[in-house]
């Protein structure tokens, strides 16, 4: 090797070398260690163990708490995936539009991210209680469901009437076209303010549910109420960033392709799917991916929900291994199995989705 | 260089003159960081200066127990640390922590209130001196009685005159729950220890019997019955949070109420009492939280160690601590404190709180579960609690599911 290329190397090592010693310590030691553990019956507090071969897996297999956390993390892995990303990217298609104060927009829609889980974690044990902001709102829709109807029917009364007109007069407008839709509003708002001054139309007593979402220990679709709770939660708080992610692959699709497809007649919904979707490919393989490993390694949430649900309803995989380590003698033999079956199993999902979902590639 | 090798030389000197032994102390953070450190500073160190020995205090916020036994398995533990009588033995058994009994004598130890350190003996060997400790009261708002016109809660009262008392208030006034119910065991079990029952039979195994559902009933009921209310459902997440709010005319809590309420509400005329008294056999129940300091068996410097222990535990030390108001002593010889004869609210707390340990208080017991770890083993019973107070099982199904719970752990 030529000196110079020697030297190059040398100073390549020397700017990794940070990077590489931190591998080294925190994940590939780390990673060793929990292996060889996970075949003892190693404790917390106790220096001596043994080795016990495949013991930790075979019991952990037969434990009930271990299986409901494992069903716990893959279906909040496939629920929390498809809505958030399905959601991220329309919300990105959205805030991709010319748009006057779109800025605000996509700051607003930034900010739970930047919070922190913690805070938001907190706030979200106040918003799920039975007498907490959701039951609320709910009641306070439940109650002014009259008014809401009558302003909705209205509208879309004065839409029609409108449309109609313009189109017996040949118009080709669409229905909805955003100005008739401003008068339309007018109309709406005029006439339910009418029908209410009239005593037809008005409030029914608030009636909050009285449904508990935190304590709940019923099922929905295979997952416990209160692990929906953490479901909400996480997706509002992923949804911006994977929405970021989506905005910046939409704003790499090059305009030319879109006026091209304009140009044979395709409609800005014939575009989305045809020409937007296929081109976002390897932005939703990276998005995907991501939202795969962080559900499925999810904790925080649960650990911080502390008493405030059933340990059962919430436990998922990650919060498993940390309570098997600080309750009572500290079964790190059991946890380090537990945190192996979870490392596989994230390996497995994500090379399940390259393998059959979406591509890293582009067509 | 000669004058270098002066230089270095009188170094040396000056720092091996100025030698002292540090002793590493652990306990929680929050409150405790502030007040520990300047009771090290203005009591413990000054004590020790003659001897080379500075004690530091450190704080550790967030679960302290993770912590504890992380810094214990990794070797980095302090000197001396906090163990809460919670989780105490399986960390006794572990042998990480030094028994004391070769640093102190018998007379030593025969200072601190027998229950207190038995709480702390394991196989018959001293683990931790007791720090200090808190039982269960009852903490009612005079002016929200006052208002709905119902007579104050007293010591005479049976979980049934009680719970009329609360129901009156509540129902007078529209905004405030008699009192706000935790589904917890850390509460509701005084209640169960006032039948008689405890949390492990002869056999060591747990028995949710009739007993135990006596009580769970009333407990459970103070909800249904328009007694209480749920405290989550009132977005708070223990009896004191709701009584310092004025959302609830009772809570049960221990002295630490006192300085909450000093933040909180100043100016609340509150009162305080014993627990109300179980019907059927006429006794009450409470619990004895407390903390012990307990030695780092790998420390290196155990003598002084055992010498910080000795001043931390000392007299002057908990003079200074209750003199602040912020906990109850653990040697027997204070309980004549003047602070405890008090006229004032915080005086009438600290002596129902403090006399909550003796005879008065009932069927007293440590609140710790032998070798299990104390959140596994209150958390079927919390849960069922949970479950009956929301309305989610019925009382026979939440016990019987607990018990099933409890039989898997308690082997």
């Amino acid at each position: 090797m030529p000196s110079s290329k020697r030297t190059e190397a040398l100073y390549a090592l020397l700017f990794i070398s940070p990077f590489l010693l931190h591998l080294l310590i925190f994940f590939i030691f780390a990673f060793v260690r929990t292996i060889w553990f996970s075949f003892t019956d190693k404790t917390t507090l106790r220096d001596s163990y043994n080795f016990v071969g495949l013991q930790n897996f075979i019991n952990l297999f037969g434990e009930e708490r271990f299986l409901l956390a494992l069903q716990h993390s893959i279906g909040f892995m496939l629920v929390v995936t498809t809505i958030q990303t399905f959601l991220a990217l329309a919300t990105a298609a959205v805030l991709n539009q010319r748009l006057r104060g779109i800025t605000f927009f996509r700051t607003v829609y930034y900010i739970p991210s930047v919070l922190s889980s913690a805070a938001v974690t907190v706030i979200a044990i106040w918003f799920f209680q039975k007498t907490g902001f959701l039951n609320t709102f709910i009641g306070w829709v439940s109650a002014h469901s009259p008014v809401i109807l009558a302003l909705v029917g209205s509208f879309v009364l004065a839409q029609a009437v409108q449309v109609g007109l313009e189109r017996m007069r040949g118009l080709p407008v669409a229905p909805t076209d955003p100005a008739l839709a401003a008068i339309s509003a007018v109309v709406a708002i005029a006439l339910t303010w009418l029908l209410g001054a009239m005593g037809l139309v008005g409030p029914r007593e608030a009636r909050p549910p009285e449904f508990t979402w935190l304590t709940n220990p019923d099922s929905f679709l295979g997952l416990p109420i209160p692990l929906w709770s953490i479901v909400m939660l996480n997706i509002f708080t992923t949804i911006p960033t994977l929405m970021l992610i989506f905005l910046a692959g939409l704003q790499d699709i090059p305009k030319s392709v879109y006026e091209a497809a304009a140009i044979d007649g395709a409609s800005p919904v014939q575009q989305f799917f045809w020409v937007t979707v296929p081109m976002l490919r390897p932005v939703t393989f990276l998005v995907v991916t991501l939202s795969l490993i962080g559900t499925l390694q999810m904790f925080d949430q649960v650990a911080l929900m502390g008493d405030s649900a059933p340990l059962n309803s919430i436990i998922v995989m990650a919060y498993y291994v940390y309570n098997s380590v600080f309750s009572g003698e500290g079964q790190i033999g059991m946890a380090s199995a537990a945190a192996l079956v979870l490392a596989v199993l994230t390996f497995v999902v994500v090379f399940l989705q390259r393998t059959f979902g979406i591509s890293e590639k582009a067509h | 260089m000669k004058k270098l090798c002066l230089a270095a030389l009188a170094v040396a000197g000056l720092s091996s003159g100025l030698a002292q032994t540090v002793v590493k102390l652990q306990g929680f953070g929050g409150n405790d960081t502030a007040i520990m450190s300047s009771l090290v500073r203005e009591v413990v160190n000054p004590a020790l200066e003659k001897d080379g020995i500075r004690a530091e205090y450190q704080g550790i916020e967030g679960d302290y127990k993770a912590a504890l036994l992380n810094a214990l398995a990794a070797g980095t533990a302090g000197d001396l640390f906090y163990v809460d009588i919670f989780w105490s033995e399986p960390v006794f058994a572990s042998g990480k922590v030094e028994p004391l009994d070769a640093y102190f004598s018998k007379q030593e130890l025969g200072v601190f209130v027998p229950s207190l350190l038995n709480a702390f003996s394991f196989k018959g060997k001293i683990y931790g001196l007791p720090k200090d400790f808190n039982t269960l009261a009852l903490q009612f708002n005079k002016d929200l009685f006052d208002e709905a016109g119902v007579k104050y809660p007293n010591q005479a009262d049976t979980w049934e005159t009680f719970k009329a008392k609360l129901q009156q208030v509540q129902s007078k006034l529209k905004d405030v729950a008699g009192m706000c119910v935790v589904a917890d065991f850390a509460r509701f079990g005084a209640f169960a220890y006032a039948t008689g029952w405890k949390p492990f039979n002869a056999q060591g195994k747990t028995v949710l019997d009739a007993n135990f559902k006596r009580a769970f009933e009333f407990y459970t009921s103070l909800v249904k019955d328009g007694a209480g209310k749920y405290a989550q459902d009132l977005g708070e997440g223990w009896t004191g949070g709701c009584f310092g709010s004025e959302k609830a005319a009772v809570a049960i809590e221990g002295n630490w109420i006192g300085g909450f309420l000093k933040d909180k509400a100043p100016n609340m005329k509150f009162g305080t009492t014993f627990l109300p008294l179980d019907p059927v056999t006429k006794q009450r129940g409470n619990f004895i939280y407390t903390v012990s300091w307990s030695m780092n068996a790998a420390s290196k410097n155990k003598q002084a160690a055992a010498k910080v222990l000795r001043a931390l535990a000392s007299p002057e030390a908990q003079n200074w601590i209750l003199s602040r108001g912020l906990a109850l002593p653990s040697r027997s010889a204070l309980a004549g404190s003047p602070v405890f004869q008090r006229a004032d609210k915080y005086g009438e707390l600290s002596r129902v709180v403090f006399n909550g340990s003796t005879r008065q208080g009932g069927n007293v017991l440590p609140f710790k579960f032998g070798s299990y770890d104390g959140g596994d083993w209150m958390r079927p019973i919390n849960e069922a609690l949970q479950a009956v107070i929301t309305g989610k099982k019925s009382v026979d199904q939440a016990i019987a599911d607990a018990q099933t719970e409890l039989n898997k752990l308690v082997k």
